[in-house]
């Protein structure tokens, strides 16, 4: 059918934020955890061919590919009242179940040698549909399999299916807390390096934000992996929303991304939401003192504190934005759009870039009629904004630190990838800093002569050899 | 009346015997005999012997016939002869009044009020009414109409004295004979004699002493032999002394052929010469001079001439419908005043009945105004009756008459003014029924009269009730006489023109004939037009319609009954037409349909038929195969989310040959005959195709071709929009594959992808401006509105001025040339992307072959895409198109950011004159974060200086 769309779901963070997805996708479209549709969704004339398709028996199939190395998170959604709903030719797992170790190397170094395998299904699903729009790709950047496989599978496919968008969702790891992943900055950098390269857009969910949303929001004081799943599944499901209730704008993936990211590289976008609730304290204080118009929505979701992506404080205050889309979703009057924009507008509520020229486009969405929402309105901001490299920033301070020390890098040595030298290492580095800069560089009015240049890391140690900053300096 | 004694002996004294008592004159037969039988010598002159005998006949109509006869029978033959033949012609022509006054004589007077009213109680009770009473007005009689005449004169004036119909049928046939008796002399077979006799007779009279000369003897004279030339004179010298300047007209005093075109009495002269000779007056007692009088009174007021009262010529265009009399100035003042008061009645009696006359077959509500005035008429017919009855039995006196008589008058003089005011204004129909609303207001405080007047008015208006009863019933009309406020234009049967009869139909099927509204109904005149509309539109549906029982439908002047009739078959009408509209025929799902289509509302069903037709409809409008198109569309449709639309199967693609300026052309002008013979312009599939959406009767009615065309042209512009969003989407994604490449390479094609991105956020905006800031608000406005909907008038009007509003705020308007540039900024787009997807191959290579130049360091990963040798060799030749590449994108760059300057810019100054277009969002959108601000002000500046 239409602009079909494949969901791969890789490691264990792929798998379960794609559970929730599904899950919140089969009660939005009223499919039963069987793949039945409820008898109260017959009439629907909402778009499930997108992310579903349907057997000779009817019941509906998600197009969605789970990989795993290792059969723990695949085993509790095979064993979910959900398992009858995926297709189980679908669903691969690792022979050898050992996992990718946390380890990138071992990940993209499985991925290289179950390629086929994987692409068995790939193609199978992709044959299957009848546009295919792209592939959604939902990872963590900092395990193994996930960065490491996916950072693989996204190479293979930009290749595969060059006229094919590949969007991701990626779980970035959280900075407030030590992880129990040491290797956590070079599986990051490596894995960012794939992001800037071989995907189309890049999702990006912070594990710090999310955290700190679920701390401070939602009061939760020590938030499970499935309280967050659940806010990544809600972002996935708005976000997709304008696809699978098609209105007047923005009803493919190619539509609703291009006009998000005026250059190839800056594609990383953060989301915000609103209005931020958990059902638990729903129920107390969840009284709606007033009607919540679309300004409202809007105003709120240019509020740091909603979004999902935790950038640190902007100290020079020079970061803004390239693009906004807002999915408004619930009770609105289109009417007040106009002046929800122009009060925006005036108010100067958001900074934007000064080399192009750029919105907030809105785009009100219908909403499932089958999920009851406590609130009226609710709103989805995608957003490219400068300050996400602020983000890239870190990995890359933490990827220094750790590169400058050598620390733990024999395990990767140990791959094929690595067998040889770090170079990947080295020219992942690169790369990531050369978004930054190029992020850096979309805060200024001459974005348009920027070009990159070769950046020493700042803490210096590396058996790299000094040369002297060059503007002749070619790339990679 | 005394009793006669008929003595069998002689005939003659009989007669005479009979005429005297009749006219109480001071002779005996036995005088007048002896007056006839003396000798030439002794006797008196046959002038005075002529006198004599008007003075004992002047009581019979005939009289004048009679005694013109023996005037010249006296010249010839010997008085005593003149005699038996006056005998004889006077008893032959008289039909004895008495034979049925005698029974009534007891019962036959007029009581007084009070004495009435106890007896009306007593006898009939309720049933009876006052109609002829003198206190009452004749038109007080208020439900028995439908009783037929007979009866009802019968009941209502006879009944309650217990008295067998027939006597007062014979009573009333007694008048009309007598009438219709001295009429009949005439033809008569003697009669011509008889006239020619008078004629050569009339000449010696005249030249005896008569002021009138000679010479207009002939018609205007020949009236002057009806008056005896002594009255004549007389007359004159009254009239001159009184110095009455009405009369001063020739003295005609009868009225001449040409005021009597039809059947109508109107105190026609007849030729009486042998009448007798009139008593006269002056000698007679005041009792026999009122007597004489009121009987010529009866006479005059049922518009026959009287010997002394004689009707004046009238004016033709003033007085047309007003009479005036002069009295014989013998008769005593006091009784010549007092008939002198009741005379106007007359006039105005007269007044009617030739207003009955000159207004025959002039449309069915003057038909029934006439019928009710001509029952009026015979009301009164019945009333002089009873005082002629009353008269006879001497019990009349003229003030008794006029105290009975004066309440008809006020009522008749009511009738008669408005019965005038119509003739004069030559009202007919509605208008009619109008002036009676007017005579009603006017005549606030006169009760008696007022109720004559809306009495005349209810009857008046019944057809013309009927009529509106059968239109807002069940919307047919019967009008023959074009009389009704509704016309039916039909010219076309609905089913032969498919296409463009439904907004036609509606406009200009019914219309309201403004000359044809009553005023009680001018308020109304909309809802009833529209309410019979809707009636014919359901029927026209082939839906049995369930009309209003009992629909009571009156036109009462006094009340606003009609008005809740008309309001409640109103709503009746709207409410079902809405029903059939809405419920039935499910229009606000067609809406939705052509939303969802032609609005590009389902916007994933157009990608994907986009996707389908892009390569059909890039191709010359010429080369486009529709058939391709439309299996494209019925294939797009069923594989869509669309498949479950019921409404699917009636959209339909269409390709219109000119372009989008054209179309607007038409639909502004839609009668411009450039619709075939436009230049077709060099437009490709894309430009011109729109979907077109056919729906039947009675959907059609809303969208009919018009409002089609208004979304086709709202299409074309999204659609066009959408076409070039997508070819950028689609360079967007091939220029992704630059994000692999070294940043050197990344910055040269940095300003194409920003030039991408500004169009893309233009093209962007004018959609999101278009759809969610211009048709989703109104559309939202819209359907709201149609959720308090109460009919379909309002159901168009609502939907038109959706659409108007969508088009004016879409810049598809033809005033404003902004639309134009919308097409040429998306041409440029278009041209741009064409440009960028060519050379993505040129600058595809080239960067290749830059990694492979310096592939030292190069990964492997690549590989695969390397080119071959002769690829690269290929590359190389075409190196210096990156130059051009550069140079080019800087020239488009330039074109487009010209043209959008321009177009943001002629939107501010349109904004800066009209504040209520929205375009001025657009730009806001455009411009939001002020990226365009310093351009446009250096041009405002440029402009300025330039």
């Amino acid at each position: 059918m239409p602009s079909e769309i494949i969901t791969l779901q890789l490691g264990q963070c792929g798998n379960q934020i794609g559970f929730e997805f599904w899950k919140r996708l089969c009660l939005e479209h009223g499919i039963s955890p069987s793949g039945v549709l409820e008898d109260f969704a017959t009439d629907g004339m909402d778009r499930k061919d997108v992310f579903f398709y349907q057997a000779d028996d009817d019941h509906y199939i998600p197009r969605a590919v789970l990989l795993d190395l290792e059969p723990r998170v695949i085993n509790t959604i095979m064993t979910s009242a959900y398992s009858k709903l995926y297709n189980p030719e679908n669903v691969y797992l690792s022979k050898h179940g050992g996992g990718a170790g946390n380890n990138w190397a071992s990940g993209y170094g499985q991925g290289d040698k179950l390629q086929e395998e994987i692409f068995d299904i790939i193609d199978r699903e992709a044959d299957g549909s009848d546009s295919l729009e792209g592939f959604v790709l939902c990872h963590s950047i900092a395990g193994g399999t996930g960065s490491g496989m996916g950072s693989f599978l996204m190479e293979r496919l930009a290749d595969r299916y060059p006229k094919k968008l590949i969007q991701t969702y990626s779980v970035f790891p959280n900075q407030d807390e030590i992880s129990d992943v040491v290797v956590q900055p070079y599986n990051s950098m490596l894995t960012l390096r794939r992001l800037t390269t071989a995907a189309d857009s890049v999702v990006v969910l912070d594990n710090t934000a999310l955290n700190r949303i679920a701390c401070d929001r939602l009061h939760i004081q020590n938030p499970t992996f499935t309280q967050i799943n659940t806010l990544v599944s809600t972002i996935m499901s708005v976000s997709t929303t304008t696809l699978r209730y098609p209105s007047y704008m923005n009803n493919n993936l190619i539509g609703l991304t291009a006009p998000l990211i005026p250059t190839p590289q800056l594609h990383f976008l953060m989301t915000g939401y609103t209005p931020l609730t958990s059902d638990s304290n729903l129920s107390n204080n969840a009284v709606n003192v007033r009607k919540t118009t679309v300004l409202d929505v809007m105003r709120r979701l240019l509020q740091p504190k909603n979004m999902m992506v935790s950038t640190g404080p902007d100290k020079s205050n020079h970061h803004c934005y390239i693009s906004i889309l807002n999915i408004i979703q619930g009770e609105v009057d289109p009417t007040q759009v106009h002046k929800s924009l122009q009060r925006i507008r005036e108010r100067k509520l958001a900074q934007f870039i000064p080399w192009g020229p750029t919105s907030i486009q809105v785009a009100l969405s219908r909403s499932s009629p089958y999920v009851q929402s406590s609130h009226r309105v609710s709103g989805l901001m995608l957003a490219n904004h400068t300050s996400i490299c602020s983000l890239f920033e870190r990995t890359l301070s933490q990827y220094d630190k750790l590169r400058k020390r050598g620390a733990f890098l024999d395990q990767f040595r140990r791959e094929d990838i690595f067998k040889d030298d770090l170079n990947e290492l080295d020219e992942s580095r690169e790369i990531v800093d050369g978004l930054v800069q190029e992020y850096e560089a979309a805060t200024r009015m001459n974005y348009l002569e920027f070009s990159a240049n070769k950046r020493d890391p700042k803490v210096d140690g590396d058996a790299r050899s000094e040369e002297p900053k060059s503007m002749n300096s070619v790339g990679f | 009346m005394a009793h006669l004694k008929t003595t069998k002996t002689d005939p003659v004294r009989t007669v005479l015997a009979i005429l005297i008592d009749e006219t109480q004159a001071k002779h005996t037969p036995d005088s007048i005999i002896r007056e006839f039988r003396a000798t030439a010598d002794k006797r008196r002159s046959n002038r005075e012997l002529l006198l004599l005998l008007e003075s004992i006949s002047c009581k019979r109509p005939n009289y004048r016939n009679v005694l013109d006869e023996i005037r010249s029978m006296l010249e010839r033959k010997d008085p005593m002869y003149a005699l038996l033949v006056f005998a004889e012609r006077i008893n032959g022509k008289f039909l004895w009044p008495s034979k049925t006054s005698n029974a009534l004589s007891p019962l036959f007077d007029m009581p007084p009020p009070l004495s009435l009213s106890s007896r009306n109680t007593v006898l009939s009770g309720a049933s009876s009414s006052d109609l002829l009473t003198p206190t009452t007005p004749l038109n007080s009689r208020s439900a028995d109409e439908n009783i037929d005449l007979c009866t009802m004169a019968s009941t209502t004036s006879y009944g309650r004295r217990a008295v067998d119909p027939a006597d007062s049928r014979a009573d009333l046939r007694q008048i009309k004979q007598r009438v219709l008796n001295a009429v009949s002399t005439r033809t008569e077979p003697g009669y011509d004699k008889i006239v020619k006799h008078s004629k050569s007779g009339n000449k010696s009279v005249t030249t005896n002493g008569s002021s009138i000369s000679p010479g207009n003897a002939d018609k205007n004279a020949s009236a002057d032999d009806v008056w005896p030339s002594l009255v004549l004179a007389d007359a004159y010298s009254r009239k001159t002394e009184n110095g009455d300047h009405n009369h001063n007209a020739p003295p005609s005093n009868g009225l001449t052929e040409e005021y009597h075109p039809t059947l109508l009495w109107d105190y026609y002269k007849v030729d009486d010469s042998n009448s007798l000779c009139k008593q006269s007056l002056s000698g007679l007692p005041l009792d026999t001079q009122q007597n004489l009088i009121l009987e010529d009174l009866i006479y005059v007021l049922n518009g026959v001439r009287g010997a002394y009262i004689q009707p004046l010529a009238r004016d033709k265009v003033v007085e047309k419908y007003e009479t005036r009399f002069t009295i014989h100035n013998e008769l005593d003042k006091s009784l010549a005043e007092l008939a002198q008061e009741i005379l106007p009645l007359a006039s105005h009696y007269m007044g009617i009945q030739i207003a009955i006359s000159n207004s025959e077959g002039r449309g069915q509500v003057i038909s029934a105004l006439n019928a009710q005035l001509t029952v009026i008429t015979k009301e009164y017919h019945i009333l002089i009756s009873q005082a002629e009855e009353e008269l006879h039995e001497n019990q009349l006196s003229l003030s008794k008459l006029q105290y009975y008589l004066q309440p008809t008058m006020w009522v008749l003089h009511a009738i008669c003014t408005f019965v005038v005011e119509m003739q004069t204004n030559n009202c007919h129909g509605a208008a009619v029924l109008s002036l009676l609303g007017v005579h009603i207001k006017r005549l606030e405080g006169d009760k008696s009269a007022q109720e004559a007047i809306i009495s005349l008015a209810q009857k008046a208006a019944a057809p013309y009730m009927t009529m509106l009863q059968a239109w807002i019933q069940k919307g047919i009309i019967v009008d023959p006489t074009r009389e009704f406020l509704v016309e039916d234009n039909e010219v076309i049967h609905i089913y032969e023109l498919p296409e463009h009869y439904s907004d036609d139909y509606w406009e200009r099927r019914y219309t309201v004939r403004d000359k044809c509204i009553p005023k009680f109904l001018e308020g109304h005149s909309d809802k009833i037009l529209r309410t019979g509309k809707y009636l014919n539109v359901i029927r026209q549906c082939g839906k049995r319609m369930m009309p209003i029982q009992n629909m009571n439908l009156k036109y009462d002047p006094t009340n606003e009954q009609h008005v809740r009739v008309i309001n409640d078959a109103y709503y009746f009408a709207a409410r079902m037409l809405l029903d059939v509209l809405i419920t039935e025929n499910d229009l606000m799902g067609h809406l939705l349909s052509v939303r969802r289509y032609l609005l590009l509302h389902q916007g994933d069903f157009i990608m994907q038929f986009m996707d389908a037709c892009e390569d059909e409809l890039s191709k010359n409008v010429d080369q486009v195969l529709p058939i391709t198109l439309e299996n494209l569309l019925g294939l797009t449709l069923r594989l869509s989310s669309a498949r479950g639309d019921p409404y699917k199967d009636y959209v339909h693609c269409g390709l219109l040959t000119y372009d989008l300026v054209t179309q607007m052309s038409k639909i502004i002008n839609p009668d411009e005959e450039n619709w075939k013979t436009h230049d077709r312009l060099d437009l490709s599939g894309m430009e011109c195709f729109a979907f077109s959406y056919e729906v039947k009767w009675p959907v059609s009615l809303v969208l009919n071709h018009i409002a089609i065309s208004k979304y086709q042209m709202l299409f074309r512009q999204l659609f066009y929009c959408k076409h070039v969003e997508r070819q950028l989407c689609k360079i967007w994604k091939e220029n992704s594959l630059t994000k692999k490449f070294s940043p050197q390479s990344a910055e040269l094609y940095r300003s194409a992808f920003t030039l991408r991105q500004r169009m893309m956020n233009a093209v962007q905006n004018l959609e999101y401006y278009m759809m969610i800031e211009i048709i989703e608000p109104n559309w939202h406005i819209f359907i709201e509105k149609m959720k308090k909907v109460e009919n379909v008038d309002m159901v168009l009007k609502l939907h038109h001025d959706f659409l108007d509003l969508c088009l004016k705020n879409c810049m598809l308007t033809e005033t404003s040339h902004l639309n134009r540039a919308i097409f040429k900024l998306c041409k440029i787009c278009l041209k741009f992307c064409d440009f960028i997807q060519r050379s993505q191959r040129f600058f595809l290579d080239a960067e290749l072959k830059s990694m492979v130049c310096d592939s030292s360091d190069e990964n492997t990963d690549q590989s695969d895409s390397e080119p071959d040798i002769s690829d690269r060799l290929q590359t190389e030749s075409k190196m210096d198109e990156t130059d051009t590449f550069g140079e080019r994108v800087k020239r488009f760059d330039l074109e487009f950011t010209g043209m959008l300057i321009t177009f943001l810019k002629q939107i501010n100054d349109l904004a800066k004159d009209n504040t209520t277009d929205l375009f001025m969002n657009l730009v806001h959108r455009i411009n939001f974060n002020g990226f365009y601000s310093d351009q446009m002000e250096k041009l405002c500046v440029e402009n300025a200086m330039g």
